[in-house]
């Protein structure tokens, strides 16, 4: 899948800016168009013989492996209230939070000078050069480990057909309390999946340990570090991931990657079962909910509510119309619509029926 | 890695034909054809991607060689088309994901798929455990026959893997 792009064009931005490497920094802040820009990168520029450190952060993000499941890894009725966007990168890994406290590093090469190990040295050295007593070092799973217990990067990669990069998160600054609300799930327990699963570990920030260390600093002596690992002497680049002439075919990207049906609908086929309590005659009852779902849509679904609270018949037909329907606030909302407008109901029952739709929508 | 490793040279210590591919890879080279002869299945055709092809009765069946599940480590999840996706050779079929990595795949040849290995789904891991059988990724139409053609043979795939390991 190329995109089309001038040759010229690209020829022009790569004679400009990476002969034989160079290091490149965003001048965007929003997560879908570094991760377009990481992708443009991936399928346009020859890395056979160029080395190229991309640099960017991002507003606050909750983003996923290309594997996983959002459902499961983050609370997304949380983010969405929040306007904290969730993103799905198309490297493996785990989830991370991203947000300016924040700093992302993309290691473009060739498939055969690929080696995150060597990556994640330049940011350990880096580290030590500004903070000389900083305990850091690259586990072999390729995070950074912070005093040997605390997490304060973590890796993902992609691997194409001659070139590959390698991006890793570093927590300088970041708001931790959002990060831990942002990636606790409201759901994970009666999910059932092949996704992969993030492994959750404790996290510091570097400002934490070392009150002088911010973005800018560590930044900087990223690419000092890079450059003089890789021999290389040229200023950093600003680039601008929303520049379509300068990157034909980003917009495209960066489209495709805010999709609902790549975010959502890319998830691995998974089930969800689970209940929610609703108030029964002055007391609590429970209303049990099961779907499958399949590539965003739901394939089978299954309402059980205590017949006193909701006709049988009633969960039966509600379900039947979910099915088909894509697992997505927006299209219960519908379904619900239409149904109380195909089957008038009593006061009574219109009411449960809303506060089902809003169970139903709370979980997705 | 170490320890893989050694479970590896562990395993290839015992009779091949228990474990024929389990074997190092480096063991497999000087060995004659990746351990995978001594089936009286039709040879397989392999990309300078790593991938294989088996066509039988018309129809390719398609996995990742020894190297390159070597290379990957160990497989957490496969990521395949659907039944019916029309494929160009060299396009991307999908991904593996190994190590926190996702490899791209590319399809060997020109065609439609026509199955894809549901075992993989529950089990990822037969790729590394069983790359030439039981790890087999999807089933392709065949519709250029030259481009099978021109991939290369067990004895030539032998000689580019020593010659990108050199």
């Amino acid at each position: 899948a190329s995109v089309p792009y001038s040759h010229t064009e690209r020829e022009t931005f790569l004679a400009e800016h990476c002969r034989p490497g160079v290091v490149l920094k965003s001048a965007s802040c929003d997560i879908f168009q570094n991760l377009a820009f990481e992708d443009w990168i991936h399928a346009h520029v020859d890395v056979e013989k160029r080395s190229i450190l991309f640099m960017c952060r991002n507003r606050p993000a909750v983003v996923i492996g290309r594997h996983q499941n959002p459902w499961q890894e983050c609370n997304v009725p949380l983010a969405r209230e929040r306007g904290i966007p969730v993103a799905r990168r198309r490297s493996g890994g785990g989830t991370v939070f991203h947000d300016l406290g924040n700093v992302n590093l993309t290691f473009f090469s060739s498939r055969k000078r690929y080696d995150r190990q060597r990556n994640l040295r330049i940011v350990t050295r880096a580290l030590r050069q500004l903070s000389p007593n900083l305990d850091v070092h690259a586990t072999e799973r390729f995070d950074i480990l912070l005093n040997k217990q605390f997490k304060i990067s973590g890796t993902a990669a992609k691997l194409g057909r001659t070139g590959a990069y390698h991006h890793c998160t570093l927590l300088c600054s970041a708001d931790r309390a959002l990060l831990s609300a942002t990636l606790r799930s409201a759901c994970a327990a009666g999910i059932r999946s092949n996704a992969t699963p993030s492994v959750a570990a404790p996290v510091r920030n570097l400002r934490d340990e070392d009150p002088t260390l911010n973005c800018d600093a560590v930044m900087e002596a990223v690419a000092s570090q890079y450059y003089a690992d890789f021999g290389l002497s040229a200023p950093a680049v600003v680039v601008d991931p929303t520049d379509e002439l300068s990157h034909p075919g980003i917009r495209r990207i960066t489209q495709e990657l805010q999709a609902w049906d790549w975010v959502f609908g890319k998830t691995p086929a998974f089930s969800l079962d689970t209940s929610f309590e609703v108030q029964c005659e002055a007391c609590d009852t429970k209303v049990n909910l099961t779907v499958g779902v399949k590539s965003g849509a739901i394939e089978t679904c299954s309402i059980e509510s205590p017949q006193d609270w909701l006709p049988p018949a009633m969960c039966r037909e509600l379900s039947g119309l979910m099915v088909g329907s894509r697992f997505r606030p927006s299209d219960m909302a519908v379904i619900f619509t239409a149904f109380l407008r195909a089957n008038p109901q009593s006061h009574e029952l219109e009411n449960k029926m809303h506060i089902l739709c809003e169970k139903v929508v709370a979980l997705m | 890695m170490a320890t893989r490793v050694a479970f590896r040279c562990m395993l290839a210590s015992f009779p091949s034909a228990l474990t024929p591919r389990r074997l190092p890879l480096r063991v497999c080279a000087h060995s004659r054809a990746l351990g995978t002869s001594s089936r009286a299945a039709a040879a397989l055709k392999f990309t300078d991607k790593h991938e294989w092809v088996r066509v039988e009765d018309g129809v390719g069946t398609v996995g990742i060689s020894n190297f390159a599940q070597e290379a990957l480590g160990d497989v957490v999840y496969c990521s395949l088309p659907e039944v019916g996706t029309k494929l160009n050779q060299m396009d991307e079929f999908g991904a593996l994901e190994s190590v926190k990595a996702a490899s791209e795949l590319y399809s060997p040849l020109t065609g439609e798929v026509t199955e894809v290995n549901q075992d993989l789904a529950e089990n990822p891991g037969l790729v590394n455990k069983s790359c030439y059988k039981d790890g087999w990724l999807i089933k392709m139409t065949i519709e250029k026959s030259s481009e099978l053609d021109a991939l290369m043979d067990e004895a030539a795939y032998e000689r580019y893997v020593k010659s990108i390991e050199d």
